[in-house]
Formats: C-alpha cells, structure tokens, sequence
C-alpha cells in the first residue's frame, strides 16, 4: 500500500496541475476569441451543450456519481492503510528507537519453529499484535495433532520471550497432519 | 561507574521519527482528495434519486440560473476562474514537488565563527558509523543515514543480522560502543539514532563438497 501511495501521489499531482493550466488556458482563450466555436484544448462547449441537457436523475450522471464516490472511497482508503507496520523492539537507551519489519519477525519464528524435528513444513505471518503460525506434521499414534501444536507453541512462545519485542504479539498456532511417510 | 543521563524530550521524538520517511503529507493530501471526491460522488447520487427534493433532481446539471448568474457579471467570473485555476495548479505542483523531492540528508554543523566552519558531511558521519556498526559479532552489514533537519540532525542505522545474532546484545553494543563513541568524535551531547533490523539474506552453502 505503501508503494501505490508513493507512485499515486506524485502522479495525482501532475494531474491536478494539468487541470489547473487547461481551466486557466481555456477561460483565457474564451476571452480573447469571443466568436470561437470550439475551445483552445478541450472542446467544452460540447461538453457545455451535453450537460445543459442532462438532468441529475439521468441513468449515466447516476453511474458517474456513483463511480467518482467509489474513487474517492478508495483513495481514502490508500490513504488510511499505508501507515507503517514496524515491530517495535526495545531500545536500551530513549534517544534510540529500534523497529523492524513484521517480514522479519516472521523469518526469525519461522526459522525456529522448522528447527523442531516433528514439524515438516511451516508458514508464519506476523505482525507487532499477532503472529499467525501454521505448521505441518506427522499425526500421533491416535492420529491426533495436540502433541505437535503444543510443541509449536511452546518453542514460538519461549522466542518471543527471548525477543526484546516492545510489545508481545497475541500468538495463533493451527496444525495440519501430513500423510506421507516421515 | 556510568551516570545514564535522561536525554531531552525532543531528542526522543526525533529518534522516533527518524525510523522511516515520514508519508504524512502525502496520505493527508491523498485522503482530502478522497474525501472530497466521496462528497462530491455521494452528493450528486443522492440529488439524482431525489433525496433533496424530487424537483432538484430533474433539473438540468448546468443550471440556467447558474448560468445567468455567470454571465450577469462576465469580468468577476473569469478572474475568479483564472485565480481558482492558478490555485489548483499551485496545489498540484506543490504536490507532485513535495512528494518526488528526496529526503533531507543534514550535514552536522560542529563549530561555526566569524571566519571559520567546522562541518562533517552527513555521508561522511553516517557512513563512519555504519563502517564501526557492521564489526560488530552478528552484523553482517550495515548502512547509516542522516536525517532530519539542519539544526537537529538524526541517524538512521540498517542493520542486517546473521542467522547467529543475538538482537539484545545487538542493540546494547550499538549503543554502548557504536552510538557513544560517534556521539564523542563528533563533539555532540545526544544523537537521537533510530535502529532498523533486517535479516540478512539466506546464503545457503555449496551442493557439492
């Protein structure tokens, strides 16, 4: 979100500087040519006639509306969701702050968690509030999974407590058993 | 044994934001142009189906009374359009400026007088610091930025981990060690400095012993 953020914003820019030299190039222009027919850039007296006919209950001035309030809708929401989503650590001094990135923290738990020779496979996503683990394994000898899920949680849990993590993520493991033979 | 002396508020603040590029004024400007967008779509929808009065629906989008009103008094109408042209154009390039533009990179001013001045590039003090950073045991790299404003320069430090490093003693030896002594060279009682942490890359080792 943060890179469409930084490539949208230089480029709403431009377009809003663009608008700004036509509006002022064609009120000039209309000035100085009383008797043109046509505008300078844009053709506006058409556009002038087609709106003079529209009403504001007409099916295509409805979908416009709808289609410009659904484009500011997600503008706003570019805007709200492309905060930083550091993981704060703590700093041994206060003039220093440390932070990394959540890819990061997940990296460090997942390396962790695959160290465990009963876990097969594993993803993790993280956050500063919560880190997802989700493991593969192989089923106990009742078929069960709660061997392999206390496991992980016991080894995350005792890395995030090793972690000088600002705040300690809420953490969620899920299993899954694996068929094939270990 | 050493006195921990509390650093000043502001100092704090500025190590805070001088973790990332702030994209303040950007989401600010882009969230306003979503909002008035928002408005303006919500508005015109709302008036077509009538919400403000079935009469104002079926009115034509250029109103003739508008437009009366226009070309009652042409002269004051275009100058306000020129001057509202000349203001959009103005936000727009402001805009586009400020976000393209790239961060500040402050040099740090250590003695200035009449007839001399005593200054260090911020890429020479920022490099110099990440040089001694990534000695340290469990740093395999490390690059230094100054950032901030003129008069209360900042350091952003990247610091990348090795799969051994052990991130407490990481921290503790960047301050203790790295922070101190550039604190010291540079003749500056506090250098907010902000920290970021990456693991570095996974190297694996050849296929073939």
């Amino acid at each position: 979100m943060r890179v469409l953020l930084r490539t949208l914003s230089p480029l709403l820019g431009l377009a809003l500087a663009a608008v700004g030299v036509l509006f002022v190039v064609e009120v000039v222009a209309a000035w100085v040519r009383p008797d043109a027919t046509s505008g300078l850039v844009v053709p506006w007296q058409a556009w002038q006639a087609a709106l003079g006919d529209l009403t504001w209950a007409d099916g295509p001035v409805r979908v416009v509306s709808i289609c410009v309030g659904v484009l500011g809708l997600l503008l706003l929401l570019v805007a709200l969701l492309a905060r930083r989503h550091d993981v704060a650590l703590t700093s041994p001094t206060p003039a220093m702050t440390v932070a990394t990135t959540p890819r990061v923290l997940a990296r460090i738990v997942g390396r962790h968690v695959r160290e465990s020779d009963d876990v097969a496979a594993a993803t993790v996503s993280a956050s500063a509030r919560k880190v997802v683990v989700r493991a593969e394994g192989w089923p106990e000898s009742d078929g069960g999974l709660g061997g392999l899920r206390s496991d992980v949680r016991a080894r995350t849990t005792e890395l995030l407590e090793t972690l000088p993590l600002a705040r300690t993520p809420r953490l969620a493991v899920t299993t899954r058993g694996r068929k094939d033979p270990r | 044994m050493t006195v921990l002396e509390t650093p000043p508020k502001g100092v704090v603040r500025r190590s805070r934001k001088a973790v990332a590029r702030s994209a303040f004024g950007d989401r600010s400007r882009l969230a306003l142009l979503g909002l008035l967008l928002l408005a303006a779509g919500a508005g015109a929808a709302l008036l077509g189906w009538g919400v403000f009065g079935g009469g104002r629906a079926t009115r034509p989008l250029l109103d003739p009374m508008i437009v009366d009103t226009l070309r009652s008094q042409p002269l004051l109408w275009r100058w306000v359009a020129i001057a509202a042209g000349v203001v959009v154009f103005v936000i727009g390039v402001v805009w586009a400026v400020r976000s393209l533009r790239p961060e500040r990179r402050p040099d740090l001013l250590l003695e200035s007088a009449s007839d001399t001045t005593l200054l260090v590039t911020g890429s020479a003090a920022a490099e110099a610091v990440a040089d001694r950073a990534a000695e340290l045991p469990g740093v395999s790299r490390a690059r230094g930025r100054m950032v901030g404003k003129d008069d209360d320069p900042a350091l952003r430090l990247t610091v990348w981990l090795t799969d051994e490093a052990d991130v407490v003693a990481v921290c503790r030896a960047l301050d203790e060690e790295i922070v101190t002594e550039a604190r010291e060279a540079l003749g500056v009682a506090h250098l907010p400095v902000a920290v970021r942490l990456e693991l570095d890359s996974v190297t694996h080792g050849p296929r073939v012993a």
